[in-house]
């Protein structure tokens, strides 16, 4: 929509979420919707970012205080179980690791940069200090 | 009257669709999304939702983007509670008159606002809808600061915190006023229901915003909102801080119903002391100074004063 | 339980709120959010009454301020249904915010907007002040001059103003006291018919179809905002003339009655007109009658539609007249009067050598009398025989104290 005119958009500046009709919304996902380019779940915040979480599900227990406490809708959560992280609309704030329960942590921070991969395999081992 | 959402523990309630979209502008670390999270996935019902001017409003629909997945609308400052009542009023109206598309649902009505735009500007205007008994829901996020416009006082912002029109210095601690007793005002207004949430008690915070919505009148609610940006924290801590708010008692939980009827709804196992939930701020930060330190322990009576006074008031069973 | 319908005479003998009231009932409005004034308040008041003996259905909201009446009017209009109101001088003050908001907004509001001085210092009685400071606010503007065209107005507004095409908030003008107090004639509607004019609310963006949610009352910035502001500005410039020209002509099928954006009254072969607004315009007629027996051939121009203003009719009205004055019944604040602007701004592009004067008269309520016209049309015939102003280009009608003249 960068370029568009006078004459090319809704009245009033408004704006529609959905594309089309949508009946129960509340018991649609998010990837059943069809969202208009002018929701902000099609944006990506991503570059925000300094610091990325990174998910190891080996410890995780599916308690859900991550995605409870989520300022960003990006902890990704289907039929109770913890799935991953969106990258997206993931701003790197951390809350997700500071409310993890698990030792060691399911969550941690990494820098933008840090290869997934290479941070699972050398995930810290529980830390008897916090018991 | 629509069904109550089931929502047993948290993995019940993380089935939850939501309604509220990321890649919204607020801060890293923001409460208010959190919050706006817990209230909208309260209830599968339709949503009718309204924002005064401020942080979670210049946030979450900056054109060409949405971040609301219900209807909203934002007119100004001070409207936010009385837009959403117009909209009730026009759902009455249309119901009686049979003109509603999708006469079968059952919409919530609930508007958003900061302290700013509730302890402050919009005051006059959620008194008028409190008042009148609108079928709504009015939920402050109250950060305790004019934040979207960079950190000004609001009547919320309590004694010793420092803001840029009441800046520390160096022959000042900062704000010198009281925190208004919001929940004071709108519980004599006698509303059916207004109570005190906060997002890390997230059970606590469902369970009052169910009983809300399944309130017929209007609702008020202040929800405490840790601010990354103005209480100078690190944004990881956010819930830290809420945390400190509730257990410190500093932000009790409790309801109100009728205006007269109290209930504390969470007692911390642990109280806090008020000067740990100050030290973990840097707008409290020169409240450490020798000179200052008085200021911590007038904090710490009136904070214990207010909750032998709410404890009197639910004793009270009036 | 349905409403029950009202039994009204050919000729009922209404003031100008009272024909207000019964446009309000007969439109079936479904809800006034609102704020008693003087001296707009027998607007409301009618409508709570009519709610009260169960003529109406809608929601009746009685708020806290002018300000949280059109709040409460812009919530319910993004909702989905006819939203009405009323206020004068201060309260259209205190509500000037959300005016901009409702329009930019894009949503049908029908305000009745009784028009009264502002303070300081207070007064209560009428000018057009309050019309003024709102002029470039975005709403359609008419001005009604009797309570029979503040009836029939409210229907052509709220037609205009919820038209798909349009979605533009409408005021109606009318003179606080002069006509909104005086009981006058007026030929009414029944209430079938009166409802079948404006019809059955077509709701368009509304907030209660859950199925298709909108956002409304977004933020733009520098990227955005002009491009809304100027949309806005090309539907009122394009689009709404030609809508008001179908309700008018609607109108007329209807009922008989005529009206125009700007209302000509003897100018056909006219050397002399004064262009004014509201009760104003009526008083100027029976004044050019009489300077017609005199030999003066005066003619009166009344401005029925004031936003958007009629720029290309103003023109066409009086292109073969000689002398204009232009009346403005507000103070005008350190400029010429906005009649005198807008009529200047009219013609300047033109071939027409008119001879314009302003006339700042009726402040807060002072009587424009048949002798100060009679005493203008004269100043205009003395203009129109020189062939240039003898006079200073402003000046001020019926204040005590030494003359005033500007310009």
């Amino acid at each position: 929509m960068a370029n568009t005119g006078w004459d090319e958009f809704e009245i009033g500046a408004m704006l529609r979420t959905f594309d089309g009709g949508i009946d129960d919304i509340a018991g649609t996902k998010q990837e059943d919707r069809s969202y208009t380019q002018n929701s902000s779940y099609t944006a990506s915040v991503a570059d925000w970012r300094l610091v990325k979480p990174v998910y190891n599900k080996d410890y995780c227990i599916d308690c859900q205080f991550c995605w409870v406490y989520c300022p960003d809708v990006s902890i990704i959560s289907r039929d109770k179980k913890m799935i991953g992280v969106d990258m997206d609309h993931c701003k790197g704030c951390g809350i997700c690791v500071e409310v993890c329960p698990t030792n060691p942590k399911s969550l941690l921070m990494f820098s933008e940069q840090a290869d997934e991969e290479t941070e699972i395999a050398s995930w810290p081992s529980k830390d008897k200090g916090e018991e | 009257m629509s069904e109550i959402k089931k929502i047993k523990n948290l993995k019940e309630f993380s089935t939850s669709a939501d309604r509220f979209e990321g890649a919204n502008l607020l801060c890293p670390g923001c409460a208010h999304s959190i919050i706006v999270r817990e209230v909208l996935n309260a209830t599968n019902d339709d949503l009718i939702l309204a924002a005064s001017t401020g942080c979670l409003e210049v946030c979450t629909a900056v054109y060409p983007y949405t971040s609301w997945d219900a209807s909203w609308i934002h007119i100004g400052f001070e409207n936010g509670s009385t837009a959403v009542a117009g909209a009730e009023a026009m759902y009455k109206a249309l119901k009686t008159k049979g003109r509603l598309k999708q006469p079968e649902r059952t919409p919530k009505f609930v508007a958003f606002g900061g302290d700013g735009a509730s302890y402050d500007i919009g005051f006059q205007w959620i008194s008028g809808c409190m008042e009148r008994n609108h079928d709504m829901m009015y939920i402050v996020l109250d950060n305790e600061v004019y934040a979207n416009t960079g950190g000004q006082r609001s009547s919320s912002t309590p004694i010793g915190s420092s803001a840029t029109t009441t800046p520390a210095g160096s022959i000042s601690y900062g704000e010198t006023k009281n925190k208004k007793d919001m929940m004071g005002i709108m519980a004599a207004h006698h509303i059916p229901y207004a109570a005190q949430v906060s997002p890390n008690k997230w059970k606590d915070m469902v369970k009052k915003i169910q009983k809300g919505f399944a309130t017929e009148g209007a609702v008020f609610i202040n929800a405490v909102s840790p601010c990354t940006t103005e209480w100078k924290f690190d944004p990881k801590n956010t819930m830290h801080l809420a945390d400190l708010a509730t257990d410190s008692l500093v932000f009790p939980l409790y309801e109100v119903i009728d205006g007269r009827e109290y209930n504390i709804t969470y007692r911390p196992k642990n109280i806090i002391p008020v000067e740990e939930y100050l030290a973990a701020q840097g707008r409290f930060k020169h409240l450490f100074k020798d000179e200052y330190k008085y200021l911590i322990k007038e904090w710490q009576e009136r904070v214990d004063a207010n909750w032998a006074y709410l404890q009197r008031r639910e004793e009270a069973k009036v | 339980m349905a409403f029950d319908k009202m039994e009204l005479n050919d000729i009922e003998v209404w003031d100008g709120n009272y024909a207000a009231a019964q446009a309000l009932r007969q439109a079936q409005v479904d809800v006034v959010s609102a704020y008693p004034i003087t001296p707009s308040t027998p607007i409301v008041e009618g409508y709570a009454k009519f709610k009260s003996d169960n003529f109406v259905e809608g929601e009746f909201v009685m708020v806290e301020s002018e300000h949280a009446a059109m709040s409460g009017c812009i919530g319910a209009a993004a909702a989905g249904g006819r939203v009405a109101t009323a206020t004068s001088s201060q309260g259209l003050a205190l509500m000037a915010e959300t005016l901009y908001q409702a329009s930019g907004m894009r949503l049908p509001i029908v305000l009745n907007l009784v028009n009264r001085a502002l303070a300081a210092p207070l007064n209560v009685n009428g000018d057009h002040s309050d019309m003024y400071m709102v002029r470039d606010s975005g709403w359609i503007q008419f001005d009604a001059y009797c309570p029979q065209e503040a009836y029939d107005l409210n229907f052509i507004a709220f037609k205009v103003s919820e038209d798909h095409d349009v979605r533009i908030p409408a005021i109606v003008n009318q003179d606080g006291f002069m006509t909104s107090h005086t009981a006058q004639g007026v030929h009414t509607m029944d209430d079938d018919t009166a409802f079948g004019f404006v019809g059955v609310y077509k709701p368009m963006n509304d907030m209660l179809d859950f199925e298709h949610p909108v956002t409304h009352g977004v933020q733009t910035e520098e990227d955005w905002h002009f491009e809304h502001k100027a949309r806005q500005h090309n539907d009122m410039m394009s689009i709404v003339p030609g809508k008001i020209d179908e309700a008018f002509a609607e109108f007329e099928k209807l009922t008989g009655r005529k009206y125009n954006h700007v209302e000509s009254y003897d100018m056909d072969d006219a050397d002399v007109a004064v262009v004014c607004m509201g009760t104003s315009v009526e008083t100027a007629r029976e004044v050019a009658k009489e300077m017609r027996e005199k030999g003066v051939k005066a003619g009166v121009v009344g401005i029925r539609v004031v936003r958007p203003f009629p720029f290309m009719a103003v023109a066409e009205a009086l292109k073969d007249v000689k002398a204009v004055a232009a009346l403005d019944r507000s103070a005008p604040g350190g400029a010429a009067g906005m009649l005198f602007n807008e009529i200047a701004g009219a013609l300047f592009n033109t071939d027409t050598k008119l001879l314009l004067s302003g006339y700042i008269y009726g402040l807060g309520g002072r009587d424009l009398t048949k002798a100060h016209l009679v005493e203008l049309y004269n100043e205009l015939q003395a203009n129109a025989d020189a062939g240039k102003l003898l006079t200073q280009q402003q000046q001020f009608i019926g204040v005590r104290g030494p003359k005033l003249a500007y310009l």
